[in-house]
């Protein structure tokens, strides 16, 4: 790989391309990851395909093994694991997607205030991030996902909304999940606020707003976009396990996580339908990781020697 | 342009500095002593419409902080700075935003006053972006005007900073101060971080573009050179302190603080051969413990015991034209030098 | 420095603090309420009673005034009886913590025990086979379903193989002793360590690659001291200094990767006692529960910031502020 060419007649973003590439396991992990959603985007189309329902229950044909006609066999109680990993594999990659991103945005706006503004407002935002770091998240969750929404005055219309859990999860993620994101972005918006195109704009009379958003969010974006992506592998995994623990996303709405909650009973009986979801989540996760660890690589200069 | 500077002055100047005074804590981790860095210590300067008047000193003489303070990038801690008659010292920044249409700043370091995301010709836009000035027909318009001014291609605009040169992108800094048709503009050393060849380019640019669009402007610079080319005015920094203000021929011939004397014998001139030296003695003090009295007088050969112990307020140095208006030579020595012309021209 | 020191204690207690009061606004919003759950356990239970009862519990007075009185009782030792253990609090809370502590420490221990030495060896082979076979196990360490690794461990040791036992910590009718507990542990603390041995092993790795850079190093191998002498006192010395820090943060996620553990292996610990609790509506169990594992994590970010601080004399503990 030559690297002859002057860095300066390259674009950033040219630049971290080609040292993107230079790593095999994170340009792999991004073509499954791909490949991971152009299946799940393809469920419906595939369901037809197999001219089969995905939700068809068939008590006649549980527990089959892998045939022709259900390539990964049936569940306890007769529909078809692919179509349900595919489904599955949707709502899980929806949700870790979407609430990564929730909490990146929520992550960026406290951190772009924080390190622009300073003073009492950088202190105050601080100590609320560092009391939502100091939380243990799978038990706040745990307890967040088991409150009783009409208890809190939700309105009816939404809390027995058939998409409740979803919407649920996300913003309980999203809610505790931003602390990473506002750090990044409070360190990265202090440095940049002292670099001179930031004087400049405020020489003209820019507004902190302006500042923030034209100026210092384009140029702490790389870190974020690695943080976020990051992000979602964790993600997955708490939502998994808690849609393990019937506290995610409800049946009848397909998630691995919730694929895998009564295959602990059925583990004596049918140990394969235990191992297709988690696989599902451990292949996706790694690929997030990996992927995330090669952008980062990419991105840092340090780490490749120079200083 | 210069001979009339000498001249009473019925218009009210453009700029008046009193008193600026702006001074840093020291922060250090786990430091027991910090102490406070007094970058300037009491600048009073004026500027007349049209003039360019020059801010000359050694690195670390607090020129810079000096220009920021001015332009209120930094809050002042003590004195005053009226633009136009209207106090501008300490407004929010809501309440400095019709005076910042008409004063610009152009940086030293061309590569970090642009944002490296941001295509030039929005980095151009962008002041008539922040006062709504014109609709997006007009401010293309306008930043290939800018753009044709400055010497570069109109076609630049979609380009991005890391393209261009250095001495470019400082064209580029100088086309966005002009955006907005700026009555004042402070450019602290725009030429200090070019290659030479290019430097004398960009400082004819600054002079055909101050005579074309009537521009005044406070010049920063460490370069008696460049001093030389463009001033109409000087005033000599040292230390946080203005020591010396003339007009820039009675500087050049006729300085009255052994300082501004230090500098200009220190300027190399070829086929000049071996001449007495006055050169200050020493090094330059930390400006975080200056020393008491005359900011100056640690280093200077004809210091006294006055000297130590006050600090010499601007004063008419004698035997040099008027004594009032900004035009006066003034400087802030208890013994000033005599008013014989250097090298006897 | 130890202003330092108390005034980062300080902030723990009034972050712990106000984190009871949101854990006990948010443990009130669980479904059922403790008198309706009574009702259905006595259906002679009559409004009238059940108002009775409301007021003695002080269930009809608004929050805060409620907080108080439960904050009040707490400060002097009385955390309220569990309703699913007909017990006192504290005691029900005692042998669990216990086998929790056994569980964490042994995985704590087991942990550094494999990371540690592989991170070294990783840093000083860096991009060789073995560091790559390294980094993938650690990479698949972070990124394996805890409860997923779980179910697969009891598939292969308890179902298919029958060696290991598939949960609780004692072998039901007859059992006990040391080595019949240490069996019913093996399955939870690997399934525990799993993520703290891959997390672990890449930080200690980051860490020494960054120290052996670092110009010092250079000089102690100049002077002539052999390469395995400079490695481990100079650079092992200043790269475990992140890796404590790194330890220190990582307690939360040790207890919520605990509480899949336990709840996953029927382990009785902490934190299949909270999840119990939270879903049997026992508040006062779970509201304990909770700030012990809030604590908990506390205490572990502390114990990182002092550390961290202390060891590395660059750090300012001043904070910056510009306006515009």
């Amino acid at each position: 790989m030559t690297v002859a060419v002057t860095d300066a007649l390259r674009t950033p973003w040219q630049l971290l391309w080609w040292r993107f590439l230079a790593h095999h396991g994170a340009v792999a992990s991004g073509a499954v990851l791909v490949v991971l959603a152009a299946l799940a985007m393809a469920a419906p189309a595939i369901e037809g395909l197999m001219g089969i329902d995905a939700n068809a229950v068939n008590l006649f044909n549980r527990f089959e093994g892998p045939s022709l006609a259900h390539p990964l066999g049936t569940d306890e109680i007769g529909r078809d694991v692919l179509l349900r990993l595919l489904y599955g594999g949707r709502v899980s990659l929806f949700v870790g997607m979407v609430a990564a991103a929730a909490s990146a945005v929520i992550g960026t706006i406290i951190g772009l205030l924080a390190g622009y503004y300073g003073g009492r407002l950088d202190t105050a935002l601080m100590r609320l991030t560092d009391g939502v770091i100091s939380l243990p998240i799978l038990p706040l969750l745990i307890v967040l996902a088991a409150l009783d929404l009409n208890k809190i005055g939700l309105p009816q219309a939404i809390t027995q909304d058939e998409n409740i859990s979803l919407y649920r999860i996300i913003f309980i993620i999203a809610l505790v999940g931003w602390t990473t994101v506002a750090r990044l972005v409070r360190g990265a918006a202090l440095s940049v606020r002292e670099r001179e195109f930031v004087l400049a704009a405020t020489a003209q009379g820019a507004t902190g707003m302006r500042i923030m958003s034209v100026h210092i969010l384009p140029n702490v974006i790389s870190p974020i976009i690695v943080a976020t992506t990051l992000s979602v592998g964790n993600i997955i995994l708490l939502e998994s396990v808690l849609s393990f623990l019937g506290l995610g996303i409800q049946p009848p709405i397909p998630s691995w996580g919730n694929m895998l909650t009564n295959a602990q009973e059925l583990i004596w009986t049918a140990p394969a339908l235990a191992f297709y979801p988690g696989m599902a989540i451990f292949i996706t996760v790694i690929a997030f990781n990996f992927l995330g660890d090669g952008l980062q690589d990419a991105l840092d200069p340090r780490a490749r020697g120079r200083s | 342009m210069t001979e009339t500077m000498t001249e009473t002055i019925t218009e009210a100047p453009l700029l008046q500095v009193e008193g600026l005074v702006k001074h840093f804590a020291v922060q250090g981790g786990g430091w027991r002593n910090r102490g406070t860095v007094h970058a300037v210590n009491g600048i009073s300067l004026t500027l007349v419409r049209g003039e360019t008047l020059a801010l000359v000193g050694e690195s670390g003489c607090g020129k810079t902080t000096c220009a920021r303070a001015i332009a209120q990038l930094y809050k002042p801690d003590a004195g005053r700075v009226r633009f136009k008659g209207e106090d501008i010292t300490g407004l929010s920044r809501r309440q400095l935003r019709t005076a910042r249409r008409a004063i610009q700043f152009v940086f030293q370091d061309p590569f970090g006053s642009l944002n490296p995301r941001l295509p030039v010709g929005a980095i151009i836009a962008e002041p008539l972006v922040i006062h709504g000035a014109g609709g997006k027909r007009e401010r293309t318009a306008r930043v290939a005007e800018l753009l044709a001014a400055v010497g570069l291609n109109p076609r630049d605009a979609e380009r991005y900073p890391h393209e261009f040169s250095g001495g470019q992108r400082q064209r580029i800094a100088i086309a966005r101060a002009l955006a907005l048709r700026p009555e004042l503009v402070i450019a602290d050393e725009p030429l200090s971080a070019l290659d030479v060849s290019i430097q004398s380019q960009i400082l004819n640019l600054l002079k055909d573009l101050q005579d074309e669009f009537g521009l005044t402007y406070l010049f920063i610079t460490h370069d008696l050179a460049v001093v030389d080319h463009i001033a109409d005015r000087v005033a000599v920094m040292y230390l946080g302190h203005i020591v010396e203000t003339a007009g820039r021929e009675d500087l050049f011939t006729r300085p009255a603080h052994p300082y501004s004397r230090a500098l200009i014998d220190a300027v190399p001139v070829p086929g000049r051969g071996k001449r007495t030296s006055h050169a200050a003695m020493g090094d330059v003090p930390s400006p975080i413990n200056p020393p008491p009295g005359c900011p100056f007088h640690t280093r200077c050969p004809r210091a006294e015991d006055i000297c130590r112990r006050t600090n010499p307020p601007l004063m008419p140095a004698p035997g040099r034209g008027t004594a009032k208006g900004p035009g006066a030579h003034l400087a802030a020595c208890h013994f000033p030098l005599p008013a014989t012309a250097v090298d006897g021209s | 420095m130890s202003r330092v020191v108390a005034s980062r204690l300080f902030e723990s207690i009034l972050v712990l603090g106000i984190m009871s009061f949101v854990i006990y606004a948010l443990i009130g919003l669980m479904p059922g309420d403790p008198i309706d759950l009574m009702i259905k356990s006595d259906p002679k239970l009559t409004p009238a009673d059940a108002e009775r009862l409301r007021a003695v519990y002080g269930l009809d007075k608004p929050l805060t005034a409620r907080y108080w009185a439960w904050l009040g009782a707490a400060l002097e030792g009385d955390f309220g009886n569990s309703r699913l253990h007909v017990r006192p609090v504290l005691e029900v809370m005692a042998p669990f913590l216990l086998n929790t502590a056994n569980l964490m420490g042994l995985s704590f221990i087991l942990s550094l025990v494999v990371a540690i030495p592989a991170g070294i060896y990783a840093a000083l082979h860096q991009h060789s086979r073995i560091d790559h076979v390294i980094n993938l196990f650690c990479f698949a360490g972070i990124s394996i379903p805890v409860f997923w690794l779980a179910l697969m461990l009891i598939i292969v040791f308890s179902v298919m193989l029958g060696v290991l036992p598939a949960s609780g910590i004692e072998t039901i009718g007859g059992g006990g002793g040391v080595l019949d507990t240490l069996r019913h542990l093996v399955l939870p603390t690997v399934t525990l360590t799993i993520f703290s041995i891959g997390s672990y092993t890449r930080y200690m790795r980051a860490a020494m690659i960054e120290v052996m850079r670092q110009d010092f190093i250079r000089t102690a191998r100049a002077k002539g001291a052999g390469r395995a002498r400079v490695v481990l006192r100079h650079a092992l010395r200043n790269a475990l200094i992140p890796v404590v820090t790194i330890v220190a943060l990582s307690f939360g996620t040790l207890f919520s990767g605990a509480l899949i553990t336990e709840t996953m292996f029927a382990y009785p610990g902490m934190g299949k006692m909270i999840y119990d609790a939270i879903m049997g509506n026992d508040f006062n169990l779970a509201l304990v529960g909770l700030l012990f594992a809030t604590a908990l994590t506390l205490a572990g970010n502390l114990i990182a910031d002092i550390t961290y601080g202390w060891l590395d004399p660059r750090i300012s503990y001043r904070k910056q502020g510009a306006g515009p």
